[in-house]
């Protein structure tokens, strides 16, 4: 069972205090952190579940620029075995669909039977990429995948439905998955896992090698553009209680009854 | 007629006897082998120095039984009964080879003493033993295991002891020699025999059962808890040998975990279970012990690399018989503190946190079985520097409005470099301990500044969890900072840093070229605050009435020896009462912070570490208890307030206790005080 594995870098932004360019097109990226999107890892650790399982190879793909060589590295550290990088020059404001064409002419030519994707990224957040993806390859496809068995032939996943009910799915190989979080427990990357494997090349590509016309991806290639980015404003509703620490007690459980907390 | 002895007197054919001693030495030699073929595997990066240190600790923790006494007078002087007892007439049987191949001495006066003295050490042995199954199976003391094992060596032992009385009785009963009463165990048993034939007829035969026991239990040697009696010198030697540094870039995938002092370690243990007693996570009822993951840990290596392994069908039923055991589940080694507990009371210095540590750095490496927070904070370490979760940018903080030189933004730093810690520096309640060191460094005048934001983790949470390449990493980033900005001198809030800095780098800096090493010194700030009492920077003017007890962090007691620094400042301020714990100083009492325990789940536990701890102090009836550790305050504070111990107890870092006994105002003519 060959597998193919789409991830993302991504900024870590669950503590950090976004700040945005002055002309409101850009994130100010020098202070945060990097990451694999969340939702990938998750994937990484299914493709490397079921090879384990069930033997095979497993292949990573990413479109970023040379930082995003860690974001492989730690998927190869975790089992992957092979990885490929598409540069991310000529991609710059491509909209989900531009991305998927990147990715598509990257990996049709890498024989799989399954292929994932995280159901979304923690950045964008579009959960399009995955099915587009699908797409164009004109394969079946499944969003929001919390369980996989693997049959002969065929695969059955869960997929997460609204309100705690699940969707059970049989669907012919190959096939696209977008994971959704929970479904393992993404193994720890040690520093010492991804010195094993830093030999390991990967492989460079990019858009031209791809074949891709500017007309298709970047922002000329984009359905979408995006006009400005601007941060929430400060929402209205902060009370500060004041008085004794009694009192201030009482009034804070007066709130929670009041609004519905205390059933 | 001069008293002599007779070798093999009435014994015939000899030959079988020599046979049966080459079958036993050959059999102990193959276990022995055994044990050597598993230390050899055990990673070694160092030379092994003759050093009489470690001849002094042999004698007197060996041949003395100096930490057997420990805590334990009893044991002590029943293990003293057969260590010596049992040399003793291993002597002596060396002494009778030496007499019958070498030259004839055993006569005359000496012969007389050496056999009234071999009597007596027959009687120390013979007692020694009975009082070990005494305390083993009526007084039933309760750090003592009850295995099969435990019974059979103590039997065995005893067996040979008694038959060799026996078989004396037998010949002196037949010989009937006028020296006879020198020996005077063998004289009494001889006096039951009334007819010298029926004796000299018993004799043989009960002599070649001494024989074939004596022999049998040589053999025995390295397949039970005896093997100590060469596993445990070894380990007494090896104690004072420095800590050996294994730099992740020089493993090799077949390396294993332990290293070769471990595995010497785990052959030295007896199960005596001192260890269970100190452990806090036994005693908090989790399920873990020092001794479990020992005894675990020294089968799966003998499994592991055993000779007759060459046989694979005896493998696989080793461990099939294993598997169907359910030994010590490896989940466990996350419930370890790393206290250190348990080396301070060990007979035979088992470095049990150290063994844990490299046991860890294997599930690290491995990555599928680390508990899930762990797992998070090694990774928040690794993008923030800090296990918080906090960007970098909140490092400094705390110190926002204090006017603290940073370092990191001069060319040279001036004065000393407060080196403030993750947790003191991200968690509230720590940043308060913060905060007073900074006021009280103001307050004596001393230059002092930090790394602020750029200060970065000094490694010791990636260390206790085995991530040893994050480890040297963020070594090498403190180093390379220090270094930087020429700091020479370093203080911490935290034993844990401190300990990482004094005691962790220098191995590796050892390894690296002279120039490129670490120059800096680091002391924990009570060692500050005590040198500034001591030369007169700081000291009280006003009493502070008020009766307090202070907890001794493991990595700056146990770790580092420093249990007099705290409690010198602490009795310098006039008026203070300290009391002292029921657990106090080198056998403190772990709040259940260290060992990373801080980042993980609670783990199932009967009572909270912390709340064990707080009850201890509430019992000495102090109304401050005081610490000198971050981890050691947020956990002693939970835990005040999940005992509802809040309006009883005030939890206090020695550093705010400090500044609130230099904020004192007098007040003339009354003898109550306040707080500024």
């Amino acid at each position: 069972m060959n597998i193919v594995v789409c991830v993302k870098q991504v900024p870590e932004v669950t503590d950090a205090e976004l700040e945005i360019n002055r002309e409101g097109t850009e994130i100010l990226k020098e202070d945060l952190e990097f990451d694999i999107n969340e939702w990938d890892n998750y994937a990484v650790e299914e493709a490397v579940l079921i090879k384990e399982a069930h033997g095979g190879k497993v292949t990573v793909v990413t479109l970023g620029d040379e930082d995003c060589e860690d974001v492989l590295r730690t998927a190869l550290a975790m089992g992957a075995d092979e990885a490929i990088r598409i540069d991310e020059q000529g991609f710059e404001f491509s909209d989900a669909a531009g991305i998927a064409q990147g990715l598509y002419h990257a990996v049709r030519d890498v024989p799989f039977d399954l292929l994932l994707t995280g159901a979304q990224g923690s950045d964008d957040g579009w959960a399009q990429v995955g099915l587009t993806l699908a797409e164009l390859l004109g394969i079946s496809y499944a969003s929001l995948v919390v369980g996989v068995e693997i049959g002969e032939g065929t695969i059955t996943v869960h997929r997460e439905l609204e309100s705690n009910t699940q969707e059970k799915v049989e669907m012919p190989l190959p096939a696209a998955l977008t994971i959704q979080t929970g479904i393992n427990n993404p193994r720890y990357v040690s520093i010492m896992g991804i010195q094993k494997v830093r030999r390991i090349e990967i492989k460079e590509t990019g858009s031209k090698e791809l074949g891709l016309s500017e007309a298709e991806i970047g922002s000329q290639g984009s359905s979408v553009a995006s006009q400005k980015l601007s941060l929430p404003p400060v929402g209205e509703g902060a009370e500060i209680l004041t008085g004794s620490l009694d009192e201030i007690c009482e009034k804070t459980a007066q709130i929670i009854r009041d609004k519905g907390g205390v059933m | 007629m001069t008293p002599f002895r007779t070798s093999y007197w009435h014994i015939e054919p000899v030959w079988v006897f020599y046979l049966l001693a080459a079958v036993a030495v050959v059999v102990f030699l193959f276990g022995l082998f055994a044990h050597v073929s598993v230390w050899v595997r055990g990673i070694r990066r160092q030379t092994l120095p003759f050093s009489w240190r470690g001849i002094s600790n042999l004698f007197l923790d060996g041949f003395l039984g100096r930490r057997i006494f420990k805590g334990d007078i009893a044991a002590g002087t029943m293990h003293l009964l057969i260590l010596w007892g049992f040399l003793g007439l291993f002597v002596g049987t060396v002494l009778i080879s030496v007499d019958y191949w070498v030259y004839h001495f055993l006569k005359g006066a000496f012969y007389i003493w050496y056999s009234a003295g071999l009597e007596i050490l027959g009687l120390m042995l013979t007692a020694g033993l009975i009082w070990s199954l005494i305390r083993r199976y009526l007084q039933r003391v309760p750090r003592l295991e009850r295995r099969f094992e435990d019974l059979a060596v103590v039997v065995f032992l005893l067996l040979v002891v008694l038959s060799g009385f026996a078989v004396e009785g037998l010949r002196l009963a037949a010989q009937r020699q006028e020296w006879a009463r020198w020996s005077f165990v063998g004289h009494w048993l001889s006096l039951l025999w009334v007819h010298p034939q029926g004796a000299l007829a018993a004799y043989p035969y009960l002599w070649w059962v001494h024989a074939f026991l004596s022999l049998g239990l040589i053999a025995f040697i390295p397949y039970c808890k005896l093997f100590h009696i060469l596993a445990a010198p070894t380990s007494i030697y090896l104690e004072n040998q420095p800590p050996q540094a294994i730099p992740v870039e020089t493993r090799s995938p077949d390396d294993e975990v332990f290293s070769y002092r471990d595995m010497i370690f785990f052959d030295a243990c007896t199960r005596c279970g001192r260890c269970v007693e100190v452990c806090p996570s036994t005693g908090a009822g989790e399920p873990f012990s020092p001794r479990d993951f020992i005894v675990w840990a020294r089968e799966n290596l003998l499994r592991k690399y055993h000779p007759l392994n060459y046989f694979t069908w005896l493998t696989r039923w080793a461990n099939h018989r294993h598997t169907s055991e359910q030994g010590f589940d490896p989940q466990k080694i996350w419930h370890c503190t790393t206290c250190r507990a348990c080396l301070d009371v060990c007979p035979v210095y088992v470095a049990t946190q150290d063994a844990i540590r490299q046991a860890r750095s294997k599930i690290i490496e491995e990555g599928i079985q680390v508990p899930s927070l762990l797992t998070q904070t090694l990774k928040n370490l690794y993008k923030y520097d800090n296990p918080w979760e906090a960007t970098k940018k909140k490092r400094a903080q705390w110190s926002q409005d204090l006017e603290i030189p940073d370092f990191s933004e001069t060319e040279e730093a001036e004065g000393l470099c407060y080196f403030v810690g993750c947790t003191t520096s991200m968690d509230i309640r720590a940043q308060k301990l913060a905060r007073s060191f900074a006021w009280i460094l103001k307050h004596v005048q001393i230059p002092f500044g930090t790394l602020g934001k750029r200060e970065p983790c000094c490694g010791d949470i990636a260390r206790r969890a085995g991530e040893d390449g994050l480890f040297e990493k963020q070594m090498e980033d403190c180093v390379e900072l220090f270094d930087r900005y020429r700091i020479r001198e370093v203080v911490t809030s935290s034993p844990h840093c401190f300990n990482t800095l004094q005691n962790e780098y220098p191995a590796f800096q050892a390894l690296k070229p002279p120039e490129e090493q670490a120059n800096f010194q680091v002391r924990h700030y009570t060692q500050l605050l005590r040198e500034l009492v001591k030369v007169g920077s700081l000291w009280f003017e006003n009493p502070l009435h008020v009766t307090v007890t202070y907890h001794d962090p493991c990595y700056l007691g146990r770790y580092n020896q420093v249990f007099d620094a705290p409690r010198e400042v602490i009795t310098a301020i006039p008026g203070v009462t300290l009391v002292e714990m029921a657990h106090n100083r080198a056998n403190s009492l772990c709040c259940g912070g260290g060992g990373d325990r801080v980042w993980q789940e609670n783990l199932d536990a009967d009572v909270k570490m912390a709340e064990i701890r707080i009850r201890e102090a509430e019992a000495t009836g102090a109304e401050i208890l005081i610490t000198a550790c971050p981890l050691c305050l947020i956990m002693l504070e939970d835990a005040r307030k999940t005992t509802s111990l809040e309006h009883t107890l005030q939890v206090m870092d020695l550093n705010e206790f400090v500044q609130m006994a230099l904020s004192l105002e007098h007040i003339p003519g009354e003898q109550s005080v306040r707080r500024r």
